[in-house]
């Protein structure tokens, strides 16, 4: 391509990366959440609201001092993740291996199809006075609601990646005399996989939601609880806190696990070609 | 066989899992020793149906809920397209305000209930702050992103044809962004729903959420099941009448959905 031969001809000089911090995106977005809380912490004399109503910026960092040095953020950061993790990682097994089994047979996958459409419709949240019901509050509705919210999209995926596959795929490797598992493991497998793959990242996105909502109801500990709690007691800065640290976390969660799981996984087989041309 | 009773065939062989299942849960609460309030008989379910469909509080709380999504749909998007266009045409701005955006986006929806209910009390004006808030966030995320991931080439070209000012919006930008715009409408209201559903059981005093978590005081079961299979029916509805058309008549027209 005559484009690589000018990029390698001309030997761009990549700027270091102070110099990239200062001059780009990252020192105008830290800008922009910095005015974001000047901003705030300016209007609430103006506004003359109480505190509990709408606290101010410098509040709101007293109540994470607090809570950190009182110990209660750490623990319910950890269980609120550890609740994450096991939900998730427990969802995403189910649904992949429910997912391929159903899918072994056409047959069955059309069969079930309605019944994973309709099931994945309900969402988690309205489950979840079901849950109460029958187990009380507690960790068990809370993980159950995430196995739920996590298998449904990833077995939902999986059925339309896998019935999506061309039939001459499968009939070519049948001829050459692949076996069943082959076909599996050869075309069914790899052709579902960028499917899997989305929906496992638009379950972890609900999953996260479905998990604060759950800790509101069912849970005495988690960030959940903490947002809940602090408007009950007329705390409200902590309820701001833990709504900083969820979107924290979420956006930590995204960057730093999911999103360069989905590049290294999707992108590979070449589902989003799209936004490669764009880029 | 032809084609069209076999597709006929297939439609209908769907129905058998559910067939299955409403069997296994008539068996259960008769003959399976499960005490009443943990599953409800069949029969008191249609009864409980019908019943809330006759007074009339079945039909209201579905009207109330559709009815507060439909406001906060209108009320999110009216603000947040066109503001999130005026964003992302400067570059110094939309660089200034995206991490902001990313960062209201990812706490967006139900962690904002109980600060709605200080806000706003229980009631309407908390579960429409919080749909909005979902909606609004989500629209404009990914219209700033879809203005954003418009080719260079393309800007360049538009302008060297001689267009102007609105040319270079109504030829460029607006088709530009309308794929990421739609994407963007149908996952915000996925979470939309959620929240509305969720909003309501925390902090609305109507609605299909508020109805759910209202019976579980009273373990009305039967109640619970019907409010659940009501959000899975309603948010079918609106997923495969409203948005899956849309997404084709648009998104898959432009090419830039591979499937």
């Amino acid at each position: 391509m005559s484009a690589d031969a000018a990029a390698v001809a001309i030997k761009v000089r990549r700027p270091w990366f102070g110099e990239r911090l200062l001059s780009g995106r990252v020192l105008k977005g830290a800008l922009g959440l910095l005015l974001v809380l000047v901003a705030w912490q300016v209007s609430v004399p103006l506004v003359g609201l109480p505190e509990y109503f709408y606290p101010s910026a410098l509040a709101v960092w007293r109540a994470f001092l607090e809570l950190i040095r009182k110990g209660i953020l750490p623990v319910y950061v950890a269980d609120s993740l550890g609740r994450y993790v096991t939900g998730v990682g427990l969802g995403t097994l189910i649904g992949v291996s429910l997912g391929l089994l159903i899918s072994l047979s056409r047959t069955t996958a059309r069969v079930l199809a309605p019944l994973v459409n309709f099931l994945y419709a309900i969402v988690e949240v309205a489950w979840i006075p079901l849950f109460v019901i029958w187990w009380g509050y507690g960790l068990k509705v809370i993980l159950v609601a995430l196995i739920y919210v996590v298998m449904f999209p990833i077995l939902y995926n999986t059925l339309v990646g896998i019935r999506t596959v061309p039939q001459v795929y499968i009939n070519a490797l049948r001829s050459l005399g692949g076996s069943r598992l082959q076909v599996i493991r050869e075309v069914l497998v790899p052709a579902a996989l960028p499917n899997i793959i989305t929906g496992f990242r638009v379950g972890a996105g609900f999953a996260f939601r479905g998990l604060i909502f759950s800790e509101m109801i069912a849970a005495k500990t988690g960030l959940g609880y903490l947002i809940f709690e602090g408007t009950a007691h007329h705390q409200t800065a902590r309820t701001i806190v833990g709504m900083i640290c969820m979107g924290v976390l979420w956006l930590l969660i995204d960057n730093v696990y999911l999103k360069p799981f989905e590049r290294a996984t999707v992108e590979r087989w070449g589902t989003v070609v799209a936004a490669e041309e764009r880029r | 066989m032809s084609s069209a009773s076999r597709r006929l065939v297939d439609d209908l062989s769907g129905a058998i899992p559910f067939v299955m299942a409403l069997a296994g849960w008539a068996l259960l609460s008769n003959y399976g020793n499960v005490p009443e309030y943990m599953l409800p008989p069949l029969g008191q379910m249609w009864m409980r149906f019908r019943e809330a469909l006759v007074d009339g509080s079945l039909l209201r709380h579905v009207s109330g809920s559709l009815y507060r999504l439909a406001i906060s749909f209108v009320i999110g998007n009216a603000i947040a397209i066109p503001l999130g266009i005026a964003i992302a045409m400067n570059r110094n701005v939309s660089d200034l305000l995206r991490p902001v955006l990313t960062f209201f986006q990812s706490i967006a929806g139900i962690a904002w209930v109980p600060l709605a209910v200080i806000w706003f009390g229980i009631g309407m004006g908390s579960v429409i702050f919080v749909i909005t808030n979902t909606i609004f966030f989500g629209a404009i995320y990914s219209t700033v992103i879809g203005v954003q991931m418009i080719p260079k080439t393309l800007h360049r070209a538009v302008l060297c044809h001689g267009a102007k000012g609105m040319q270079v919006f109504t030829e460029l930008i607006l088709p530009g962004a309308l794929v990421q715009i739609i994407l963007g409408l149908r996952t915000s209201m996925a979470y939309g729903w959620r929240a509305l559903v969720a909003g309501e059981m925390i902090a609305g005093s109507s609605g299909l959420g508020y109805m759910t978590i209202e019976a579980v005081q009273w373990y009305q079961t039967d109640t619970v099941i019907m409010g659940m299979i009501l959000i899975g029916l309603l948010w079918l509805m609106l997923d495969r009448l409203l948005f899956a058309p849309l997404e084709r008549h648009t998104v898959a027209r432009w090419g830039l959905l591979q499937r």
